[in-house]
């Protein structure tokens, strides 16, 4: 018996894995979606996900939420941290794939009819899971503090604020006080580090957990 | 290779047909995570490579007092932009710019959410969903347009 087999053994002892890994291990996927990259965009959308929650984390062990240190921390990351441009690049680059792929996974949802009974609930969650990413892409866009950071975030409050009703609200929330200031990146910040990422978790949870319970639609 | 006969869940294409259709499954564990392993692969490698080959901007410091031309927001929300400048009419008492931020951030997002409360064809033959399919056509070329327009006429 190798040192797997007796490890397996002691998990089992204490875990019943023989009758908890089956179901998950064996779980039929329908052949069709092994084979058709269209299938792919979703895992796509996860992978890049997960892919900038490891770049993220390194960034912010040397990034800094406030007016004076964030340019100069961004500036430090891209050309004195080793391998921080790469990181800090990645993170930028899997951040716009990420976007891609969750429309087009939007998409090909929306043209195969994938959205119909039993599946309306979730697509409804996919609509706040691309809310929740281009808003990951929204707050991520402030925090590097430069003129383009700057500007567009003033232009994008600016026309949230407009919105009837709940504009006011929104960017009173968003920013804090009447301007961009050292009130709204540290609000950015915490939305893009904290409430944003337990927020997507919580509802990839139910998005996937959805689909295992459901089964992908897919005769084609 | 172990093929094995699934049964989809009963819930689904009764419309269609009567018996349960079955479709040939592999199982999940390895079929399907090895051919993630390989679709990760290929999306990682090219992240690095994009990377390395076109690392992330930075421009001078935010100066408050200094507004840049032109100013770009990502990719993504051009199309907002774009609607807001194209559309310049006012209906009745709304005025144009109301108008231009509501339709494609709220009411836009809201017939997206709706979606498969609107559609009540169970059908998801793409030749038995004429309607569904011209429309979702429509509306995609619709972004693409005005996000042409935001970078044109900007
Ligand atoms: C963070 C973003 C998202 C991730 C990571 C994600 C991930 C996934 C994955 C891995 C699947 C399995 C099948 C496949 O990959 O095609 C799936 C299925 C599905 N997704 Fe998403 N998704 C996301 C966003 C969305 C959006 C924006 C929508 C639509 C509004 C959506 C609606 C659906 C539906 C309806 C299914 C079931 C499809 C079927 O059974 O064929 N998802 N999602």
């Amino acid at each position: 018996m190798d040192l797997a087999d007796k490890i397996y053994k002691w998990l089992d002892d204490r875990f019943k894995l023989r009758e908890l890994l089956p179901p998950i291990v064996k779980h039929p996927a329908p052949e069709n979606v092994i084979s058709n990259p269209l299938y792919c965009l979703g895992g796509t959308a996860f992978l890049c996900f997960l892919i900038l929650v490891v770049t993220g984390i390194f960034l912010a062990m040397y990034y800094k939420p406030t007016p004076e240190e964030a340019y100069k921390s961004v500036e430090h990351i891209m050309t004195e941290v080793p391998f921080g441009s790469l990181i800090r690049s990645m993170h930028h680059w899997a951040a716009n794939v990420m976007i891609a792929a969750v429309m087009l996974h939007m998409i090909r949802i929306y043209f195969m009819g994938a959205y119909k009974k039993p599946r309306e609930l979730n697509w409804v969650v996919g609509i706040f899971l691309l809310l929740i990413t281009t808003t990951f892409g929204f707050s991520g866009y402030l925090l590097p503090w430069d003129q383009l950071a700057f500007w567009a975030t003033k232009i994008g409050t600016g026309i949230a604020g407009s919105i009837p009703v709940m504009g006011e609200y929104i960017s009173l929330i968003l920013m804090g006080e009447s301007d961009i200031g050292a009130e709204t990146l540290t609000r950015f910040f915490a939305l893009h580090v904290l409430i944003l990422p337990a927020t997507i978790v919580a509802l990839l949870g139910l998005h996937f957990m959805m689909v295992r319970i459901q089964g992908i639609s897919g005769r084609l | 290779m172990a093929l094995i006969e699934v049964e989809r869940p009963e819930t689904e294409v009764k419309e269609e047909r009567q018996e349960p259709v079955r479709v040939r499954g592999l199982p999940f564990f390895p079929h399907f995570v090895l051919r993630e392993v390989v679709v990760m692969c290929i999306i990682a490698g090219s992240l690095v490579l994009l990377a390395s080959v076109y690392p992330a901007g930075l421009l001078e410091p935010a100066d408050p007092f200094d507004t840049p031309s032109p100013i770009f927001p990502e990719w993504y929300f051009l199309y907002v932009f774009g609607f807001l400048k194209f559309w310049t009419w006012d209906i009745g008492p709304v005025p144009a710019k109301i108008i231009g931020v509501t339709v494609p951030m709220v009411l836009w997002y809201g017939l997206l959410m709706l979606v498969p409360f609107i559609d009540r064809n169970p059908s998801t033959d793409i030749r038995k969903r004429k309607v569904a399919v011209t429309l979702g056509v429509i509306a995609l070329l619709g972004v693409l347009f005005f996000t042409y327009y935001s970078i044109v006429f900007h």
